[in-house]
C-alpha cells in the first residue's frame, strides 16, 4: 500500500518534470508579447490602457466562447442542442469548459444537476457495459458451444471485442473528426482520447466550431459515441485490472507458497481454469 | 397459465427497469440542456451586444488601427487565451515551470482536466496521452485501495463497535452516521476550502468560490475557474506554496469525497433499494465460468457487490470500484 503510494507520487514528479521540458519551448508567450508591442507601436493613437481594457473584454467573451470574426450572424452559443451537449458533459465529468454558466443563477443549477446526474450517469453507464459483456459472454459461450478449445475462444473473443472497440470508438471518430472538423489525424486521436478518457480539457472540442457548417446527424452521433465509448472503456479497464490481479495473485503465490491463501471467491475459481 | 404470465413479467422486469432507467436518464439531460439555455441565453445576448459596442466604440476612437488589424490580433489573442497564454498585461510567470506542472499532471491523473494549460507541442500531446494510459489506472488502484482503507476506519469499525456496545439496530444507525458523515464532509470540503479561496483570489465571490470546489472534487473541471492562475493575488514567494496546496487539496478531497459516496453506498437501506431495481436475468450460469465472470455459487452475493456502483466520480474509476469488489479488502 505505501509502496503504491510512493509509486503514484513519484510517477507524478516524474510527469511533471516532463512536462516541463517538453512545453517550456513552445510556449508563445514572449512571442505574442512582441505582437502586441507591435501592434501597439504601428497605431500611435491607441494607448495601453485602453487596449488592456478592450482586450478584457475579449477575453470575458471568449471564456463565454464568442467567436469575434466581424459581423458574422451565427447560432446562439446555448441554444438547445449545445445546453444539452453541456449537460452531458456535465454528468459525464468530461467538463470541457468551452462553454460554462457564468450567471450565478447558472452556476447553482450546475451544481445540483451535477449532484444526481452524475450517480445517475455512473449507474446507467454500469448497465449499459454489463449488457455489453453480456452479448461478449453470449457469444463466448455459443462459439465454445461449436468448438472445444475453451481457453482459445475467450483469449480470441475477448481480443476480438478489444480490437473492434477500439476500431468503433477510436478510429472511426479520428475519421469522422479529421473529415468534418479539419483536425489532422494526430489531432483527432488526442481529442478521442482526452474525451472518453473523461480528462476533457476543452483545446480541441467537436461540434462547436462557429466558422464550420455541421451536418444533422453530427451532433446526435457524437453524444452516442461519447455514451457507448465511455461504457466500453470502464469495460476495457475493469478487464484489464482483472488481470493485472490475477497476474498479482500468480506473483503472490509463487513468492510465499506456503501462506495459507486468503479464501476468497477469487481464488475458489480461479482454480479450475488453471488446471483446465 | 397464470404462472407463465408472470414469470415473463418477472424475466423482463430487468429490461423494462433499464428502459425505465434509460429514459429518465435521458429526460434528465433533456431537462438540464432546457433549464441552462433558459438561465445562460439572455446573459450572453447581452454579452454579444456588450462586445459589439466596445469593438465600434474601440474603432471609432481609434482611427489609426483598421478592422483587419485589429481582427488578426483578436484571432492571435484568443487562440494564445485557448492554451493558456495571457493576453493582458506583461505577465511573466511561465505556465510550465516545475509546480505548474506538477499541478496539471494531477488534474490529468484525476481527470479532472481544467484545460487552463494544455500541451502546445506534439511531443507533449503524445507523452500526455501515454501517460495518462498507464497513470489512469495506476491512480485509481491507489485511490481505490486507500478509500477502502479509511473505509474501515471511518465506517465499519465504528459501526460495528457501536452496534455491539449500544445495541442500536445497524442499519439505522449507519444511517445515522453517513448523514453525519456527509456533513462533516461538506463542511471541511466545500465551505472552508471556498473561504480560503474566496480570500486569496481577487475575483472571486465565496458562490463562485464554492462552485469552484464542486466542480474540481467531481473532477468535472470546467476550467472557468482555476486558481492560482491571476498572477497578482498572492506574492511570488508564496505561490509555489500555494499551488502545491492547491493540488493536496484537490488530491486529498477527492479521496475523502469517495470515502463519503461509498459509505452512504454501502448502506443497507440503499443496497435494498438497488436490488429491487437490478434484478439480475438469472440464467443459468454454467460451471466452467471463468474468474471475471463469478462463481455459480456466489453468483447472488457477487451480484450485490457488484451493483455497488455509485461510488467513484469518474467512470474508468467506476470500474475500479467493479473489480475491486471481487476480492476481500486486502
Amino acid at each position: 500500500m505505501a509502496l503504491l503510494a510512493l509509486a503514484h507520487f513519484m510517477y507524478q514528479m516524474v510527469g511533471a518534470t516532463i512536462f516541463q521540458m517538453l512545453e517550456k519551448e513552445a510556449e508563445d508567450h514572449n512571442h505574442f508579447q512582441l505582437e502586441k508591442l507591435h501592434f501597439l507601436a504601428n497605431c500611435t493613437c491607441l494607448d495601453g490602457l485602453h487596449m488592456e481594457r478592450f482586450v478584457q473584454v475579449i477575453r470575458d467573451s471568449s471564456k463565454v466562447g464568442l467567436s469575434l470574426k466581424g459581423n458574422q450572424t451565427m447560432d446562439s452559443f446555448w441554444k438547445f442542442t449545445s445546453s444539452a451537449v453541456f449537460a452531458a458533459t456535465v454528468v459525464t465529468t468530461i467538463g470541457y469548459g468551452n462553454m460554462s454558466p457564468s450567471t450565478t443563477a447558472g452556476q447553482i443549477f450546475c451544481v445540483f444537476f451535477a449532484l444526481f446526474g452524475i450517480p445517475l450517469n455512473m449507474v446507467v453507464l454500469n448497465r449499459v457495459g454489463k449488457y455489453m459483456l453480456a452479448i461478449e459472454r453470449n457469444a463466448c459461450d455459443f462459439i465454445q458451444g461449436k468448438t472445444n478449445h475453451r481457453k482459445l475462444t475467450r483469449f480470441m473473443i475477448h481480443l476480438l471485442s478489444y480490437l473492434s472497440g477500439t476500431a468503433l470508438f477510436f478510429v472511426m471518430p479520428m475519421v469522422v473528426f479529421k473529415q468534418q472538423e479539419g483536425w489532422s489525424y494526430s489531432q483527432a486521436i488526442y481529442y478521442c482520447f482526452i474525451s472518453l478518457s473523461t480528462i476533457g480539457f476543452g483545446d480541441y472540442v467537436a461540434d462547436s466550431n462557429p466558422d464550420k457548417y455541421y451536418p444533422e446527424w453530427y451532433s446526435i452521433l457524437m453524444a452516442s459515441w461519447i455514451f457507448f465509448g465511455l461504457a466500453w472503456l470502464a469495460l476495457v479497464i475493469n478487464h484489464t485490472g482483472e488481470i493485472l490481479e490475477r497476474l498479482n495473485t500468480h506473483l503472490k503465490h509463487w513468492w510465499s507458497p506456503e501462506e495459507p491463501s486468503n479464501a476468497g471467491p477469487v481464488d475458489e475459481v480461479k482454480e479450475p481454469p488453471v488446471d483446465g | 397459465m397464470y404462472r407463465q404470465c408472470a414469470s415473463l413479467v418477472e424475466r423482463h422486469r430487468s429490461e423494462l427497469s433499464f428502459a425505465l432507467l434509460l429514459s429518465g436518464y435521458a429526460l434528465y439531460l433533456i431537462l438540464g440542456a432546457w433549464v441552462f439555455s433558459a438561465v445562460e441565453l439572455p446573459y450572453e445576448q447581452r454579452l454579444r451586444e456588450q462586445l459589439e459596442t466596445a469593438r465600434q466604440k474601440f474603432l471609432w476612437d481609434n482611427a489609426c488601427v483598421s478592422d483587419e488589424r485589429l481582427e488578426e490580433l483578436l484571432t492571435r489573442a484568443l487562440h494564445a487565451n485557448n492554451y493558456g497564454v495571457s493576453v493582458l498585461g506583461n505577465a511573466s510567470e511561465n505556465n510550465w515551470d516545475f509546480i505548474s506542472s506538477l499541478f496539471f499532471t494531477s488534474t490529468v491523473l484525476t481527470t479532472t482536466g481544467y484545460g487552463h494549460t494544455v500541451p502546445l507541442s506534439d511531443g507533449g500531446k503524445a507523452f500526455c496521452v501515454f501517460y495518462s494510459l498507464l497513470g489512469i489506472p495506476v491512480t485509481l488502484l491507489f485511490l481505490s485501495a486507500l478509500v477502502q482503507r479509511i473505509m474501515v476506519l471511518v465506517t465499519r469499525r465504528p459501526v460495528a463497535y457501536l452496534h455491539l456496545r449500544w445495541g442500536v439496530s445497524k442499519p439505522k444507525f449507519a444511517a445515522v452516521h453517513a448523514a453525519c458523515l456527509s456533513v462533516v464532509a461538506a463542511l471541511l470540503l466545500f465551505l472552508l476550502p471556498a473561504v480560503v479561496f474566496c480570500r486569496l483570489e481577487p475575483l472571486w465571490s465565496y458562490l463562485e468560490s464554492l462552485y469552484f470546489c464542486f466542480i474540481s472534487l467531481t473532477t468535472i473541471g470546467l476550467g472557468d475557474y482555476v486558481p492560482g492562475e491571476t498572477h497578482n493575488t498572492v506574492p511570488n514567494s508564496h505561490r509555489t506554496l500555494y499551488k502545491l496546496a492547491i493540488t493536496l487539496y484537490l488530491l486529498l478531497g477527492l479521496v475523502c469525497l469517495l470515502v463519503v459516496v461509498e459509505t452512504c453506498c454501502e448502506l443497507p437501506q440503499l443496497k435494498s433499494f438497488r436490488r429491487r431495481f437490478y434484478r439480475e436475468n438469472n440464467a443459468p450460469e454454467s460451471e466452467t465460468r471463468d474468474q471475471e465472470e463469478f462463481s455459480s455459487t456466489e453468483h447472488d452475493q457477487m451480484t450485490d457487490h457488484l451493483t455497488d456502483q455509485l461510488t467513484f466520480s469518474s467512470v474508468s474509476a467506476q470500474a475500479a470500484s467493479l473489480r475491486q469488489d471481487n476480492t476481500p479488502w486486502q
